[in-house]
């Protein structure tokens, strides 16, 4: 039985809450992350793996920016591999209405300092011969990346674990003990933890975490689906977006692609919801096997699907409520694994000092106002009736 | 898209007669089965382990059909019945609703030839999937001529298209004395047959003719390398192993030989049914992880039945093969009767009178004589053997938690981290490990490395092989190229409705 006190608590062993306390634990708190499954089993170890500085998403850039600057020092500073690869990250349009897009992202770009180079159809031929003739042009960010989620979740787990925090796996949190207007601790099926500060970075649960506070978040859950390919050789180090997918050639040489529909599901507290994949990967395969024909030989190999929380406007919340008040919470609307690196940085500004350097101010809870209790139903995000 | 009444995946022994028996009840049955499998496929040894020791004739799909039907007289009687038998095809996907796959159009199953895929609902399924060849690694494993007793099996008889001439068999049991057996009469020369039991495992009167016929049995040995060039294995070398499993220094024999047949065991193709989310336990004396199934066949999935080895393989069914035909028939008559196809009474009769057949079976544990083996190949061969061919990852990364090569990482914290620092965060769990070594991760889809996987993580951790989950399955269950997967029948819905993401609200409304 680990000590039933901490400094810091941490709701959630998925990439933002690992990297809050793996930092919270470098400043010399005494930290314990609950974590109901193992560490990155939902969204945080399944995600495409892609780093940028999201310019299609204004208010998150100064976020993602921070977050692109501090990556490439990730496998040092923890000492173990994440298989970064820092080569830019190609937006190949197939359609009109994509160019549109990637024009939009060049302007933000140029508002907050982002380069972007926009190519035409010969210029991606020349940096990506294997994409389709019919392709429209594109963008260039020099500074995109990508890494391996897997290794990058349990790379922060382990460093946390070098500094002295605590990981406490197979151990769900289900509810606060409160004090006035603080909580005192948190429970879980391992016992009664105190806490100065608890962290929640329940990804999926978040939602339901802060109703227990009485605090409704416009947080709703999605199953998305990746699939991945035998490997091949080198094609491209770049991450390569296109045609409706996202993805990257892992450095194995197999190519990792997602998206697509996905589908809204309801989640429980300490369950871990199932991932199946669905006839959809056959979608995602003729997509892929469209953007690139020269190499729609390739196998696939596998699939997975994972489960994430979505905002209204897709972007993370990163907050500190007022009652109670030593309760700070993220949730990061799929961006988690684009901008971890600075995600622990900002967390735990928030929880040593109250507040950051980087500009989160679009990304408070505040913007949505109040939320209305069938705020779900009114968008349409429920899942379909079985 | 069309919906069948009845699919039955597998057209083995247990298949076809759950085919003939739905169809005589009078059912409209697809009967679907793989073989004979597409050149490429066996290529790269799925399903089976074919090990490359395989004439040109298998490219030729026209005279592999014809031999596939040859070589299945029962199928011949299941088109008489009225089955719709589709060879060729194999099923990689098997999809139904649930919680949180709720928009699904049904229970549908993901099939494909070599140019093509598609998508079938379904009623009713039987999977009869079989057993797939239980595979540990040996120095040289990766040469040409290392294969299993299916794979072997699938060559000499279904196929006609085996270049094996000089063969080894590991294992001892039923399935290497009647793998022995078959090799002889296509004219291979067995060499030996290899077993760390120091006594023979399998049937008395089929060991006497085989010795009749010459063949040599080493007991308590085991195998320490094959040794070959490109055009594959060309010698073993053989060692006598003490009682525990450890090589007698000094008692090395080298033999020659072009093939090595593992026959230790099978394990059940239990893909689809984990796809469907199907109650799976360990059991074992039926070969591992085996879906949960009633007198009757049915599984915990409404609607999903199983049948012969898929359900469960024991050595004995080896020489019983009406043990898979009495399942399958149990599973055609409770499809039948759950389709109304037959009336209750009715198929109690039926029922009685096919378990009246039933042949009694004592099935053993298979796992200590499995661990026995591969203790004595690791104790003969060393930890720097590859656990996995696919990503070249050698049984000490496995054990030590390594990253892969490639990724040329050294580092202090990453040299104090192991298997060992892993179990003080929780139980063993093979699914974290192969994303970490990616062991499991490659081209055969873990067909070749999972049970030795399994039984080297639960020896490091101490953890009972019964207590080790088994790595999950996902969709593709066969490799699948992209121009296959492509959907010929994808709809214009879905493409005017693909979101590379998810789109805001903010931007959907404004």
């Amino acid at each position: 039985m680990p000590s039933n006190r901490a400094d810091v608590v941490v709701i959630g062993g998925g990439i933002s809450g690992l990297s809050t306390a793996y930092y919270l634990a470098k400043a010399g708190k005494n930290v314990v992350v609950i974590e109901k499954g193992v560490v990155g089993a939902e969204a945080s170890g399944r995600n495409g793996g892609m780093i940028s500085e999201r310019t299609d998403e204004p208010d998150l850039v100064p976020l993602a920016v921070e977050s692109v600057r501090l990556w490439p020092t990730l496998d040092d500073e923890l000492g173990y591999p994440t298989e970064f690869v820092q080569a830019g990250r190609l937006q190949v349009a197939v359609s009109e209405a994509e160019m549109d897009r990637y024009l939009t992202e060049k302007k933000v770009g140029v508002r907050f300092g982002v380069h972007v180079d926009v190519l035409d159809p010969h210029e991606i031929k020349d940096m990506a011969p294997f994409v389709t003739d019919r392709n429209l042009g594109g963008i260039f960010f020099p500074k995109g990346a990508h890494a391996n989620p897997q290794r990058t979740v349990q790379a922060f787990a382990w460093a946390l674990q070098d500094r002295g925090g605590t990981l406490l796996q197979h151990t769900a949190a289900t509810g606060f003990k409160l004090s006035g207007d603080r909580i005192a601790a948190v429970e879980t099926t391992a016992g009664t933890i105190e806490a100065d500060t608890v962290v929640c970075a329940a990804g999926p649960q978040t939602a339901l975490f802060l109703e227990m506070l009485d605090v409704r978040v416009p947080l709703a859950t999605a199953r998305a689906e990746i699939i991945a390919t035998a490997p091949l050789e080198p094609l491209f180090e770049c991450a390569l977006v296109g045609n409706g997918l996202y993805g990257r050639q892992a450095k194995k040489g197999n190519l990792l692609y997602g998206g697509g529909p996905h589908e809204w599901i309801d989640v429980d507290l300490t369950g871990d919801p199932d991932k199946p994949n669905t006839p959809l990967i056959r979608n995602i395969a003729r997509r892929l096997a469209d953007l690139f024909p020269g190499v729609a030989d390739v196998p696939v190999i596998r699939s997975w699907a994972g489960v994430i929380e979505q905002a209204p406007d897709s972007l993370p919340i990163i907050d500190v409520l007022d009652r109670p008040s030593n309760f700070v919470f993220v949730s990061a609307s799929a961006h988690g694994f684009a901008i971890v690196a600075a995600t622990g940085r900002v967390v735990s500004d928030l929880v040593l000092h109250g507040e950051t350097s980087v500009d989160i101010s679009g990304l408070r809870m505040d913007r949505f106002g109040t939320v209305s209790p069938t705020w779900r139903e009114e968008l349409g995000w429920v899942p379909a009736l079985l | 898209m069309e919906t069948k009444p009845l699919v039955v995946v597998g057209a083995g022994t247990a298949g076809t007669a759950a085919a003939i028996e739905a169809a005589r009840a009078g059912v409209q049955v697809t009967l679907i089965d793989e073989n004979p499998i597409g050149a490429s496929m066996m290529a790269m040894d799925v399903p089976q382990f074919f090990g490359r020791r395989t004439m040109d004739t298998v490219s030729d799909k026209d005279v592999m059909l014809q031999r596939v039907t040859a070589a299945n007289g029962a199928l011949a009687e299941a088109e008489a019945a009225g089955v719709e038998v589709q060879l060729g095809t194999c099923v990689w996907g098997a999809f139904r609703n649930t919680d949180t796959s709720r928009k699904l159009d049904g229970p549908q199953l993901g099939l494909a030839d070599d140019k093509q895929s598609w998508v079938v609902k379904y009623d009713r399924l039987i999977v009869a999937a079989g057993a797939r060849d239980l595979n540990f690694s040996f120095a040289g494993s990766d040469l040409a001529g290392a294969m299993g007793a299916n794979g072997a099996h699938a060559l000499l008889s279904r196929y006609q298209a085996s270049t094996s001439r000089r063969m080894i068999i590991l294992g001892s049991g039923n399935l290497g004395l009647t793998t022995a057996r078959m090799a002889l009469h296509s004219g291979v020369e067995v060499v030996a047959i290899v077993d760390v039991s120091p006594s023979v495992r399998g049937d008395g009167s089929l060991l006497q003719e085989l010795r009749q016929n010459g063949v040599d049995v080493h007991n308590s040995h085991t195998l320490r390398e094959a040794v070959g060039s490109e055009d594959g294995i060309e010698s073993v070398v053989l060692v006598a192993v003490d009682e525990s499993n450890e090589p007698v220094s000094g008692s090395e024999k080298t033999i020659a030989a072009d093939t090595v047949c593992q026959a230790i065991g099978l394990v059940p193709n239990i893909e689809l049914l984990s796809l469907l989310d199907c109650e799976i336990s360990f059991k074992s004396e039926l070969g591992g992880y085996v879906p949960d199934h009633d007198e009757r066949m049915r599984t915990s999935v409404e609607g999903v039945f199983v049948a012969g080895d898929v359900a469960g393989f024991h050595d004995g069914m080896v020489l019983s093969p009406e043990i898979a035909r009495n399942q399958g028939r149990l599973a055609g008559l409770a499809a039948a009767e759950s389709l109304g196809a037959i009336d209750e009474t009715a198929a109690l009769a039926r029922r009685t009178e096919i378990q009246a057949e039933a042949v009694a079976a004592q099935p053993v544990s298979v796992h200590s004589a499995w661990n026995e083996w591969l203790q004595s190949l690791v104790n003969a061969g060393g930890l720097d053997v590859f656990a996995c061919e696919c990503e070249e990852v050698t049984r000490a990364e496995l054990i030590e938690l390594q990253p892969p090569r490639y990724l040329n990482w050294q580092s202090e914290q990453m040299s104090l981290r192991s298997l060992q620092t892993q179990l003080q965060d929780g139980p063993v769990n093979p699914d974290q490990v192969r994303r970490l070594t990616r062991v499991g991760m490659g081209e055969c889809q873990g067909r070749r490395c999972r049970e030795q996987a399994s039984l080297l993580l639960a020896a490091e951790s101490g953890a009972n092989i019964a207590d080790v989950p088994f790595m999950s399955y996902r969709p593709p269950v066969r490799p699948l190229p992209l121009k296959v997967m492509w959907p010929h029948d994808e709809t214009e819905e879905m493409r005017e409705n693909w979101v590379k993401w998810f789109v805001p609200v903010s931007r959907v409304l404004g």
